[in-house]
Parts: C-alpha cells; structure tokens; sequence
C-alpha cells in the first residue's frame, strides 16, 4: 500500500533516526562508565566472624570494637558480666558513638545524642535505638550477626 | 530540537538568534587540499577523550611512590574493564600526540602560519610542549622502571642547560634523584596545572581561528573557491571522522592493551636497550649524533643548544619566513618545513629500529 | 595374631594407608611452598577466561556496527541538507508572515 503523503518529515525521520541511535550508543557507554566508577555500592554484612579470644575477657563495664563491614560494632560487656552487641553508630546521622563508663550510657558527640546500656535512645536527637546484633560462640570462633539471618558458615 | 517553550523561555533572556547568526556565519573553502582543515578537529578529539579517561582513572590512581605501582594493579585487576580504560588512555595519547604531528607539520606545509595567523601558531607550538610533558609526566604515573628510567634522562638532560639547567632540573625533580617527590609533582602536572593550562590555550587557539578564519594555501589562494557553511555540513564530515578515529582506538585499546612493566627501583641500573616513548625517538637519537666533548666543551651541553637552537628556529618560522607573510610563494621555507618532517620521521625510524 | 586372610586385607589397608599419607605431605609442601619469589609475575592485562574474551570481542563488534550505523546515518543528514541547500531551501524567510 502507497501512501500518497508521508507521515513524517525527512528531516523529522532523520534526527529521530540520529538521536535515538546517538542515545543507545551513548548509554552503552555511560553504562560502562559508571560500572567503572562505582565499583562495588558497600552493602552491609549480614555476619562477622571473628576470633573468641579476642572478646572473651572483655572487663565489665566497659567496650571493645569490631569491624562491621566498612562501620564498626561495639561488643559491650554489662555489669553483671553479660556481653551483647551493637552497632556503635548513631542512628541520627550516622556518627560512631562512645560508650561512657561512669554513665554506663552510650554518648554520641555529634549533636549530644544519648543511649542507654541496652542501645535504646534516651535523650538528644537520635531518633531510633543502636542496632542490635545476636552473639553466638561456635567454638574458636565468635559469630556476630544481625537479627534473623541464618548463618551459614563456609566449609573450610 | 522540538522543545518551543525552553527556546522561547531562553530567547527571552538571551540573544539566542545572534548566537545562530555568528555559529550559521562561519564557511569553510573548498578545494583539493581541504582534508587537512580535518586534522585540528581530531587532535581535539584526543584530547577530550584523554581528559575523560583520565578522569576516570583519577578516581583510583595513588600517586604515592610506595602505592602508585599497586594502584595500578588494582586498577587492572580488580576493576570492572579497568584494564580497557587504562589501556584506552594509553592509546588515546599515543594517537593524540601522533594527530598531534600530523596536524603541526599540516600546518607547516600549508603555510597557515603566515600573516595573519601568526598568534595560532604560537599557541599552537605552546601546546605542542605541554602536550608532550602531558606525555612524559602521564607515563612516569606508571612507576615501572622504563619510565623511571625516561624521567631521569629527560630531566637529566633538562640540567644540561647552561645557567638555568640546574634549577630547572631541581624543580621538575624535586629532589636531587627522581624520587616519590618527582612523581607527586609530575602528577600535580599531569592532571591539575597542565589541564588548566591547556583549556586556556586551546580556548585561546579556536577563538583566534574563528576570528581569522579558514587558511588557504597560498598557491590557491587567488582561485575563487566554493564555502561550504560549516554548521552542519562540515559539522557533519568532522562527527563522522571523530566516530572513526574513536572507533581506530577502542580496537587498539581492545587488541593491543599495554603490559605492566617491572615496578621502578631507583637503586637497580636501567633495564637493557631501553628506549623512551616514540615521540622522544628523534630527541634521543640526535642527542646521540653528539661526541662527548667537542673542542674543550661539554658534548651534551653542545648538543642541548643545538637542539633547541633548532626548536627555537622551528618556532619562529612565522617571523622569518617574509615571503609568506607578503603572500607570495615561499619554496625555501617549503624546503625547510620538508627537511624538519624528514628528520623527524627519519630520527624517530632509526630510534625504534637501533 | 590375625590368621592369613585377614593379614592380607590388613596388609593391604596399611599401604594404602602409607599412600595416602605420602600423597598428602606431597600434596601439602608443593602447594604451600611459594613459588620463587624471585621469579616475576605475569599480571593480566586482558580477561583471562576465554568466555571473557569472547565477551569482550564481540562488545567491539557491537561497538563498531554502533559506529558505522552513526556514521552512515550522518552521511543520510549531510546528504539531505545538501539536496536542500542546492534548493536554496534550507533558509527560513524572515519576511514571512506568521501564521496567527
């Protein structure tokens, strides 16, 4: 079938023609470009393993440091000699916070943020609790993990 | 492009038709040697494509001297086609700068120099020096030991200036060796004060360009030659051959990516038969022609003057050639101009062959 | 103590015993020594699996068929603005009256 009048103008058919191929070539490139420059976007763990000695003879009262994927966790030795976890960053904007023996209260410096021996915020801006983590003791190892993940260990 | 309301909401603050007018104005003559007018347009291209590969790898590079080598691994190994992009900067220079030749001689030849175009020239030749420190502070980056070597003839010869040689060579080093200080400045060069520079000039050239126009040769000079507009017939002609000329380098940098060489020992004696890059060959090689010592004199000193001795003459080839300037034919400098170019690729032949 | 039967199963049980064990200190000092710190690695500036590579060339066929496909479609426009350009129509009439 001939059409008597073309549907579109030679110079609409060619710059549609230009553009669009110009836009998929272009966005093969920039998607290589940005696979380049934003390698790896950090995702949190969901476990860490770490060594039981290290930890297990933490005095009460008092805190010791772990690598939590690129941020740090606090294992954090109660009173009555019972250890949890926390995620020792702030949960307003993201500041590491300081555990305070005399208080036995956690103290973000940032904006005066305050949380008490089990994470929860008491006093200043942070609007959530410290993130919590479950410990477990397999063994040599101390396996530190976020609520509800399985843990599943790989088979040395 | 469609868009009426962003034109009129731009044309309303802005002289958008004056802007059209000038960009619609400018024409470039027709004739049988107007393939050349191409070659300045593709040494642009180079260059924007170095500037964003090497954007790119600015994100990882260490320029510390214990971390630069490891950087680079990283960079190779571990990245995401880490190894095209290095390698895609790689051939990008080495196709920039032989555009680069390509266009200077262009221009050599067609005697674009002449009046009243003098001042595109010395820009030009300007940027000719910075792109080749370009090349030489970009490849001692690498820190393997062929580049450490090159560095330290290029900046040794550099002292062999009389009077301001040893400052000259003191501040490229900044040591008394080439050293990690060598290395930071060279990359405080390579992608800070030399870019800067770069952009000013090149600004700087095309406007002088734009305002002289097109040169012609001056044995067409007096033919009435058919103007094509430039926006968008030769618009067109130079997208086509820029796609090209990308497409010649990805292939390379896909086909021939460059190996990582022995990381640098300042202690070590230089590798066997080392040889600088391609564009230092003729450098090296009339370097070579000089003896040691020549009535009393030191040899290299000697050789360093008459080198830039030459340069300099090269240089002010805009000045001297009067003939040009006058409009009428100038076959000496002609001649001149075809000695350089033969020199050049013979010098540069017998270093990559020695 | 073990009558004749058993003692040659358990003969047997022992070499293979005594194998094995010599194949795992083999096994254990060959892959824990290093391999001559001397001698200068090889760094892999290509992908080294084939499947890799394949991908990697068959990206630059894609590539060029980008660029011919750019490069033929530009001659398309030049070649229409040229056929407009011998017209002599390719200029906009400022004098025409707008089209209320």
């Amino acid at each position: 079938m001939k059409l008597k009048f073309s549907l579109v103008t030679r110079r609409t058919f060619l710059n549609t023609l230009f553009f669009g191929w110009l836009a998929a070539f272009f966005s093969g490139t920039v998607y290589a470009l940005m696979r380049f420059a934003f390698p790896t976007l950090g995702k949190e763990p969901d476990f860490v393993v770490l060594n039981w000695k290290d930890f297990a003879h933490i005095p009460p009262n008092s805190v010791k440091p772990f690598p939590w994927g690129g941020t740090v966790g606090l294992c954090y030795r109660k009173d009555d000699g019972s250890m949890i976890a926390l995620k020792g960053v702030c949960s307003h904007m993201e500041c590491n916070v300081a555990y305070k023996p005399a208080e036995r209260r956690f103290y973000c410096a940032c904006h005066q943020g305050w949380f008490d021996a089990d994470g929860r915020n008491i006093s200043g801006p942070p609007p959530k609790p410290l993130e919590t983590f479950v410990i477990t003791q397999e063994g040599e190892k101390l396996i530190i993990a976020r609520k509800g993940v399985k843990v599943e260990l790989p088979k040395a | 492009m469609n868009c009426p309301r962003l034109r009129d909401w731009l044309e309303e603050r802005y002289d958008i038709e004056g802007i059209k007018g000038i960009a619609l104005s400018k024409f470039v003559p027709e004739h049988r040697h107007d393939i050349w007018y191409y070659t300045g347009g593709v040494t642009l291209f180079l260059f924007i494509l170095q500037f964003l590969t090497g954007m790119l790898l600015a994100f990882y590079y260490v320029p510390h001297v214990d971390f630069a080598y490891k950087s680079i691994i990283e960079i190779v190994t571990k990245l995401r086609m880490g190894w095209f992009f290095k390698s895609l900067h790689h051939w990008g220079a080495q196709m920039a700068i032989l555009f680069l030749f390509v266009h200077l001689f262009g221009t050599l030849l067609m005697k674009s120099y002449r009046k009243p175009r003098e001042l595109v020239w010395v820009t030009g030749f300007v940027l000719l020096g910075i792109s080749i420190f370009f090349g030489l502070s970009g490849y001692l980056l690498l820190w393997d030991e062929r580049a450490f070597a090159a560095v330290r003839v290029a900046t040794g010869g550099a002292g062999a200036f009389p009077v301001v040689g040893g400052f000259i060579k003191a501040f490229l080093r900044g040591s008394i060796d080439v050293t990690g200080e060598t290395l930071l400045r060279f990359y405080a060069f390579h992608v800070a004060i030399l870019p800067l520079v770069t952009l000013a000039l090149i600004g700087l050239h095309l406007l002088l360009v734009q305002f002289h126009g097109m040169s012609v040769p001056p044995s067409l000079e007096k033919e009435k030659l058919r103007e094509v507009p430039f926006f968008p017939n030769v618009f067109y002609k130079d997208l086509m051959i820029w796609l090209v000329v990308l497409g010649v380098v990805v292939t390379l940098a896909v086909l021939f990516p460059p190996e990582i060489g022995v990381k640098a020992d300042p202690l070590a004696p230089p590798p066997e038969n080392i040889k600088p890059e391609w564009y230092f060959l003729f450098l090296l090689q009339t370097l070579k022609l000089f003896p040691g010592s020549i009535l009393g004199m030191n040899g290299e000193t000697i050789a360093i003057l008459t080198v830039s001795g030459a340069i300099l003459f090269f240089f002010l080839i805009p000045f001297l050639d009067r003939r040009s300037a006058r409009g009428e034919r100038s076959p000496l400098f002609t001649w001149i101009g075809v000695f350089y170019l033969i020199y050049f690729l013979v010098m540069t032949a017998v270093g990559f062959l020695s | 103590m073990w009558t004749g039967h058993l003692q040659k199963r358990m003969k047997r049980l022992l070499n293979r015993t005594r194998l094995a064990a010599a194949a795992a200190t083999a096994t254990l000092l060959l892959w824990t020594t290093p391999f001559g710190a001397a001698a200068a690695e090889k760094i892999a500036v290509f992908p080294e699996t084939p499947y890799d590579g394949y991908i990697v060339y068959e990206s630059l066929i894609v590539f060029w068929a980008a660029i011919i496909g750019l490069v033929v479609i530009l001659r398309m426009k030049l070649k229409e603005i040229e056929r407009t350009q011998s017209l002599g129509a390719d200029r906009e009439d400022k004098d025409a009256p707008l089209l209320e």
